[in-house]
């Protein structure tokens, strides 16, 4: 993507890992920021080191989520600093945010406004509703846009409250569809020459996700407010009827089961997804015990005693380990696989390690920080970030000057008047270095 | 809107994003999702299924319950716009003509087995020779190389490996010793896909550009890893492992529950209402709630003190339970939002179909299924192109639909080919 120039307004999650994996397939992606009205990820408290000095640019998820980027900060609320956006915009390839729906407009920034900047630029608004439709002020953040996509119902254990996501699903996976749409428009711009308005929604990306349940409800009428469903981990509930699936093939066994040492993530899961992948699981089992009964060799049968089969089968994963479970299953061609934490997948996941997932890039205040690569290769290469998030405001006078050519007069005013940092905000070392590089030119 | 049909090109005129990619799609769950989302957006997808139809068309739920190849829903909601062909590339004539049609392609999109289209000479290599700019992407669950490339999966598997499930459960007030959850749906499929989808749009703008093709390795694993959100900056930034919360985000602390019973045997999901309140956000709420007399005491003065309201999560999370307790769900949702709370009911299909915000925006996108006569509705985009609408141009492919129409009238195949390929059984 080299040669592309992104123009990032985006903040929290969703967006903001939408212009990251823009950034790490190689496009210049410029954070617009404003350190008054700072992106919330860098206040995000959970995620600073400790013995790393809090602040803006000192929070681990701020990182990764903003990987390879560089950082200006304008307040496009005075005149000044929406003329430098503007002249920034007319030299950009794509204009993405994720602000609530039509806040764009309000700045003198909607999409009529940028075209003329640039005729063919390509705007990405990823509002939690969409810029159409008479709810496009409703907002969301992850959790509530899962919620109302249907997405959350699909989680849990029937006669429970939902389990949900335990975390912004649909700020992933927004993110994904943002960069997803820009990098769409850009292939249609380089075949027609044509930018274009796209017009995202959080919230509606959720309902395509839920996979076949929309087709069930408009085409066979069934309600997913059902007795058994949704059917934990299992394709059928104990009892159910074996009338669809979302998950996949209807399968038994099919569930998570406790592992070796009990503690809190000692679990695995199993799937046979068929009677062949079964009687090779009994056979692993011991063929001599319960597992042989013939009651368990046809699916129908497993379903029917299914919670039989899984204590079963549960008393013998409890006395592996999790990893050495999984190994032995996949030994006989059985599928199974740890139920992996974040410590698991950083430090005892033996392919991440090998597809070499994490990537240590030199970071400001982090020091040495693991950022996460691309899940592909290209070319048999790996695809790693393309170096650490910017600090915040760190490339203003690099963009405002070597970019868009303001004068050094022009740069140091504009600090003066808080058109590139808030008067009352205590400058940052690197700030204030900067700014007295300029002054020296 | 009128109904789609088989070839019809409803609504607008203008062409898709994407018109003008070929793509040829051998893969069933794992990544028919990139292409029925490269399809809608007007690539020329085209499916190729084994003779007899890919084992996907066997996944339910079924139309009217009753199974079939041609009544899987779940192969419906995956392959619209696509084209079908039926090809047993297993057969030396029919590699010859996937040979011949990937020498047409742009995109050839798969997920064998690693190693398995080299062993039957038809890697990217032997298939670029003629076509330098031939794009292919290999999704699989682990990619192509490492310990355990040759591991079986499933959704299931892969949503435990990848971490979905360490975040995703009960607290134990909830259900006591409960499991961790795999959330359904089938994301594990989805979430590489999207990636698949990036990586596939990265090598189409490099190869307008360049004029070079390349080979794209996805792993499965890899992408599901890369969607938890926070729990991998958590853990690497303290050390701390996130423990799962009934409807909200895991956490390694116990943050106040966020997502509460309605009147009416719903749930709304609230969003921490605790530590993104201000105190004038505080009284807009205190107000709402007063006005069905459920305020309890949030009128207080006290809570007009921006650290009382930060010290008062729990306590504004019980108050709101039991307001909630009192309000239907759509009331509840809807008169939040519309004071600029981003409050979401926790709906089903039942109140999504019809929904007027997603009818606005065209969501609800009628289908016609000519050898039923009849036509379904399906779910629309989640983005609006303005320049370059997103459509469904015909229902998923039956088996073999377009065997005619692609080998013989696009790629050339005599009726005398077709004939002999049938007879041998490649199509």
């Amino acid at each position: 993507m080299e040669g592309v120039r992104v123009v990032d307004f985006t903040w929290v999650r969703a967006g903001p890992w939408a212009a990251r994996w823009l950034a790490t397939l190689g496009a210049e992606v410029i954070k617009v920021e404003w350190p008054e009205n700072m992106d919330m990820l860098r206040l995000n408290r959970f995620t600073v080191p400790p013995g790393v000095t809090p602040g803006p640019n000192s929070t681990g998820q701020f990182a990764d989520t903003n990987a390879g980027k560089l950082g200006l900060s304008v307040n496009v609320r005075h005149p000044k600093g929406l003329a430098a956006i503007k002249s920034l915009i007319a030299v950009s390839d794509v204009v993405i945010e994720n602000f609530s729906s039509r806040i764009m407009s309000r700045w003198g920034l909607g999409y009529d406004e940028l075209r003329k900047l640039r005729p063919d630029v390509i705007y990405v608004s990823m509002a939690g509703f969409g810029q159409t439709g008479r709810q496009h002020y409703f907002g969301t953040m992850g959790p509530a846009a899962q919620a109302l996509s249907g997405l959350t119902h699909l989680s849990g254990l029937p006669g429970k409250p939902p389990a949900g996501w335990g975390w912004s699903y649909l700020d992933d996976t927004g993110g994904m569809y943002g960069a997803m749409c820009a990098l769409t428009a850009l292939r249609h711009r380089n075949k027609t020459g044509q930018g274009q308005h796209v017009d995202l929604s959080q919230m509606i990306t959720g309902i395509t996700l839920t996979g076949s349940a929309f087709l069930d409800k408009t085409v066979n009428g069934r309600e997913s407010r059902r007795e058994g469903y949704p059917p934990g981990n299992r394709t059928v509930w104990p009892g159910a009827p074996v009338v669809n699936n979302y998950r996949g093939p209807i399968a038994a066994p099919h569930n998570a089961f406790r592992t070796l040492g009990g503690g809190y993530n000692d679990w695995c899961v199993i799937a046979c997804l068929s009677d062949e992948e079964w009687t090779d699981l009994a056979g692993l089992m011991g063929e001599s015990g319960w597992a042989s009964d013939s009651k368990f060799a046809t699916l129908d049968g497993r379903l029917r005693h299914q919670d039989e089969m899984d204590q079963g089968i549960e008393q013998w994963t409890i006395t592996l380990g999790k990893y050495e479970l999984a190994d032995r299953c996949q030994a006989a061609g059985v599928r199974a696989m740890p139920v992996q934490s974040s410590e698991d997948r950083v430090e005892n996941d033996p392919q991440l390690r090998h597809r070499g997932m994490f990537t240590k890039v030199k970071h400001p205040m982090l020091g040495d920080w693991k950022f996460q690569g691309a899940p592909f290769r290209l070319d048999g290469a790996k695809v790693a970030v393309k170096g650490p998030p910017p600090m915040i405001g760190e490339h203003t006078t690099k963009i405002m000057g070597d970019l868009l050519g303001f004068s050094r007069d022009e740069l140091l005013q504009g600090y003066e008047d808080g058109v590139f940092w808030p008067e009352t905000t205590p400058r940052f070392d690197y700030v204030q270095q900067a700014i007295d590089e300029e002054a020296k030119r | 809107m009128t109904a789609a049909g088989p070839g019809d090109d409803h609504g607008s005129d203008l062409a898709g994003p994407l018109a003008g990619l070929r793509v040829l799609e051998l893969t069933g769950e794992h990544a028919q999702f990139c292409g029925k989302l490269m399809a809608d957006l007007g690539a020329d997808v085209i499916k190729i299924e084994p003779p007899g139809g890919q084992e996907t068309r066997e996944v339910g739920p079924f139309l009217d319950d009753e199974p079939g190849p041609e009544r899987s829903l779940y192969f419906w909601h995956y392959n619209t716009s696509k084209r079908g062909v039926t090809l047993d590339i297993t057969k030396p004539e029919g590699q010859e003509v996937f040979r011949k049609l990937a020498a047409t392609a742009g995109l050839v999109l798969e997920s064998f087995p690693a190693g398995y289209l080299p062993s039957l000479g038809l890697g990217y290599e032997s298939l670029s020779a003629s076509n330098p700019g031939l794009i292919m992407c290999s999704v699989t669950p682990f990619g192509q190389d490492g310990p355990w490339r040759d591991y079986r999966t499933s959704d299931l598997l892969h949503l435990a490996a990848g971490g979905q499930m360490a975040s995703s459960g009960y607290d134990a007030e909830d259900v006591p010793d409960a499991p961790p959850i795999a959330p359904g749906g089938g994301n594990a499929w989805h979430i590489a896909s999207h990636y698949a989808y990036i990586a596939i749009m990265g090598a189409l703008y490099h190869l307008d550009f360049t004029g070079e093709g390349q080979y794209i390795d996805v792993s499965v694993h890899e992408a599901c890893c890369l969607t938890t959100e926070g729990a991998i900056a958590i853990y690497l930034s303290t050390g701390e492992v996130v423990r799962r919360h009934t409807g909200r985000h895991a956490s390694p602390d116990m943050s106040p529950g966020i997502q509460h019973a309605t009147k009416d045997g719903g749930y709304i999901n609230t969003t921490r209402s605790g530590s993104n309140l201000t105190p004038a956000r505080v009284k807009v709420l205190a107000e709402w709630m007063d006005s069905h007399g459920l305020a309890q005491d949030l009128l207080d003065e006290k809570y007009q003190d921006p650290a009382v309201v930060e010290e008062s999560g729990q306590h504004f999370a019980d108050v709101l339970k039991n307001f909630f307790a009192n309000m239907p769900l759509m009331e509840a949702y809807e008169g939040g939002q519309e004071l600029n709370f981003p409050w979401g009911a926790v709906r089903t299909m039942s109140e999504i179909v019809g929904d007027p915000h997603l009818e606005d925006r065209d969501f609800f996108v009628p289908v016609e299924h000519p050898e039923l006569g009849r036509e379904f509705t399906y779910p629309g985009p989640a983005a609006i192109y303005n320049a370059s609408p997103w459509r469904i141009s015909r229902r998923a492919p039956l088996i073999g639909e377009h065997n005619d129409e692609v080998l013989g009238g696009e790629l050339g195949l005599t009726k005398g080919e077709l004939e002999a390929l049938k007879k041998s059984g490649a199509i």
